[in-house]
């Protein structure tokens, strides 16, 4: 049963990073720095709750604020690149990140031994979850409590003034300037929740695997972050969540006899994803189906 | 000072090969308006290919493998172009984005899987000779590595400018419909470009192993990011940018790793580009039509 706990603790951390890049994605921002977020809001976790001794909520919180800080420095420049040089920009400030976290060194030392950030050894002795008696169903309850919060935040958007406008500077940045949406507010905003979301999942990441360095966080992370909600298609953010399933647990956790070639068939299936549903699995036309499907008695 | 001197010279030389992926990237970018993620992957992937000659005829002369890598990195950058480019329907870019990332895990995966992700060593010619300019130490392969980066910039735009195919594709990069209208193929086009850029990234690929020594799978992370980086820094879109900015990226990366060591040296070079983001967002060379 733990191996599931498991699988489920692994599925809300990508999810968040997934709707981190979602956001972003939202607003036509095709953003590979999402696992940069998610790297600082790890160290500044784990730093908080293993140096400064304190509660994981409020670490988390601060892990956060510290990942939307940065996320919101990126956005102001992001906004003078356009298109796909954005995707080359972010993906060079996610390396950096990566590349920056290669060469910290910050230990203390507790009792005998010394812990903290050891540049490219990492930072090991998270230790949070089992030093406080923590079991595997309650980690995984813990994580998604964050997960569906996340969710509905997302989802209430869509709903809201926001969402529209979000998607309505996706769509097409001049009408939306031109029918009085604020395209500075709105495209760095997007980017500042992701960075906060991503950062939120980063903490939860770094205290569920204890011990986390630089190469966790690299430009295949980066990609995952991007390739959920692609995948899954943009139109709700249940098509994240699906495609996260789809991708951790079906492909990584389900195709394990296949063993080495798990990882050729990842690659392949993104291709033929992309060749079969361009638009995502979730698209607007398998969305408006599930729609119809669902409410049909009540029209009826 | 003199150190500095063979750090920029070294530097230049070796980043004849940037200048050659950052070729391929902008190359792809100015024809089709899309970017091709999975190019540095195919140009490894080509000059791991070169090596089956040795598998076929052991002791077979070093040009050789670099010609068999230069035919594979045609033949992947075709495959490449059908997989993510020919089928996705032109409206959805995030698609062949991620359809190009799918194909750099794909080929990166098949290298590890044929090699057991063990580096393989790679023929080199020329590098037992030094040439002395003056203070300066110009090691052989390295300068033969830059002779024949130059022979194939050259023959791109003798192809680019001389040229039926080059002309064609020229004009599908200015206006596609217009081309269309004028009976050029752009189909066929696109195809020749993949082609076209994957024999470059396929001697790109084959000289960077002779020029270091060994391939292996870990080379397509970096080469693909530097390969970005010239290509911004370039100018998206623009050839004789790529080339500028390959060797500058190449000759400051090297002085980099003479000042701060190689663990940091790959920091700099992305503040490199972020000071050109904020200063030069167009790049060296910065495209003359905005169509968006």
């Amino acid at each position: 049963m733990d191996f599931y706990f498991g699988l489920a603790q692994l599925v809300g951390v990508h999810t968040l990073l997934g709707l981190s890049a979602y956001i972003v994605l939202l607003t036509g921002q095709v953003s590979l720095a999402q696992a940069g977020f998610f790297a600082v809001g790890a160290y500044t976790a784990g730093m908080l709750t293993v140096l400064a001794g304190w509660h994981l909520v409020p670490a988390l919180g601060i892990g956060a604020i510290v990942s939307a800080a940065t996320a919101c420095a990126v956005g102001f420049p992001a906004l003078r690149v356009k298109g796909l040089m954005l995707v080359i920009a972010t993906l060079a400030f996610g390396e950096a990140v990566r590349l920056f976290f290669f060469n910290f060194d910050y230990q203390i030392a507790k009792g005998d031994i010394k812990v903290g950030p050891l540049g490219g050894e990492g930072f090991r002795q998270i230790r949070f979850f089992p030093e406080n008696g923590w079991g595997t169903l309650e980690v995984m309850l813990f994580m998604w409590v964050f997960v569906l919060l996340v969710m509905a935040l997302l989802w209430w958007f869509d709903r809201s003034r926001y969402g529209t406008a979000l998607r309505a500077v996706g769509e097409d940045e001049v009408a939306a300037q031109a029918v009085g949406i604020n395209l500075t507010a709105i495209k760095v905003s997007a980017m500042t929740v992701g960075g906060a979301i991503a950062g939120i999942g980063g903490g939860l990441y770094a205290h569920y695997t204890t011990h986390i360095e630089h190469s966790s966080f690299n430009i295949l992370v980066a990609t995952f972050a991007l390739a959920y909600p692609i995948v899954g298609g943009l139109q709700s953010v249940f098509g994240t969540l699906i495609a996260v399933i789809f991708v951790q647990a079906f492909l990584i956790e389900g195709l394990r006899e296949l063993g080495d070639w798990r990882n050729l068939l990842f690659g392949a299936l993104i291709v033929l994803a992309m060749n079969l549903r361009p638009n995502g699995i979730l698209d607007a036309r398998a969305l408006a189906a599930l729609k119809r499907a669902f409410t049909r008695g009540r029209n009826a | 000072m003199l150190d500095f001197l063979q750090a920029v010279s070294d530097g230049v030389l070796f980043g004849a090969t940037y200048a050659l992926i950052g070729i391929g990237f902008t190359l792809v970018f100015g024809v089709m308006h899309k970017l091709n993620l999975a190019y540095a992957a195919a140009s490894v992937g080509g000059a791991y290919a070169g090596l089956l000659v040795l598998g076929v005829m052991a002791g077979a002369p070093p040009w050789l493998v670099f010609l068999c890598a230069f035919a594979a990195g045609g033949v992947l950058g075709y495959l490449v172009y059908l997989s993510c480019f020919h089928f996705i329907p032109l409206g959805s870019p995030l698609a062949t984005l991620m359809a190009t990332v799918g194909m750099l895990l794909l080929i990166d995966e098949v290298i590890v899987h044929f090699t057991n992700g063990m580096p393989l060593a790679y023929p080199a010619m020329f590098d037992d000779v030094m040439l002395r300019a003056g203070e300066l130490t110009l090691r052989g392969d390295l300068l033969l590595v830059f002779g024949i980066a130059v022979l194939c910039m050259v023959g791109l735009l003798l192809l680019l400018y001389r040229t039926r195919l080059g002309l064609a594709t020229r004009a599908v990069s200015q206006q596609s419909v217009a081309a269309q209208l004028c009976g050029i193929r752009v189909g066929l086009v696109n195809a020749m470009t993949f082609v076209i850029t994957g024999l470059l990234g396929g001697i790109a690929g084959a000289l960077i192993g002779a020029s270091v020594g060994a391939l292996s799978p870990l080379l397509t992370t970096p080469l693909t990011v530097k390969g970005l980086i010239v290509t911004v820094i370039g100018g998206l879109g623009s050839i004789p940018g790529a080339i500028i900015a390959g060797l500058l990226v190449g000759g400051f990366e090297n002085v980099f790793q003479l000042f701060r060591g190689v663990t940091e040296r790959d920091l700099y070079v992305m503040l490199l580009l972020f000071v050109f983001l904020v200063f030069r967002p167009g790049g060296l060379f910065e495209s003359k039509d905005d169509h968006h």
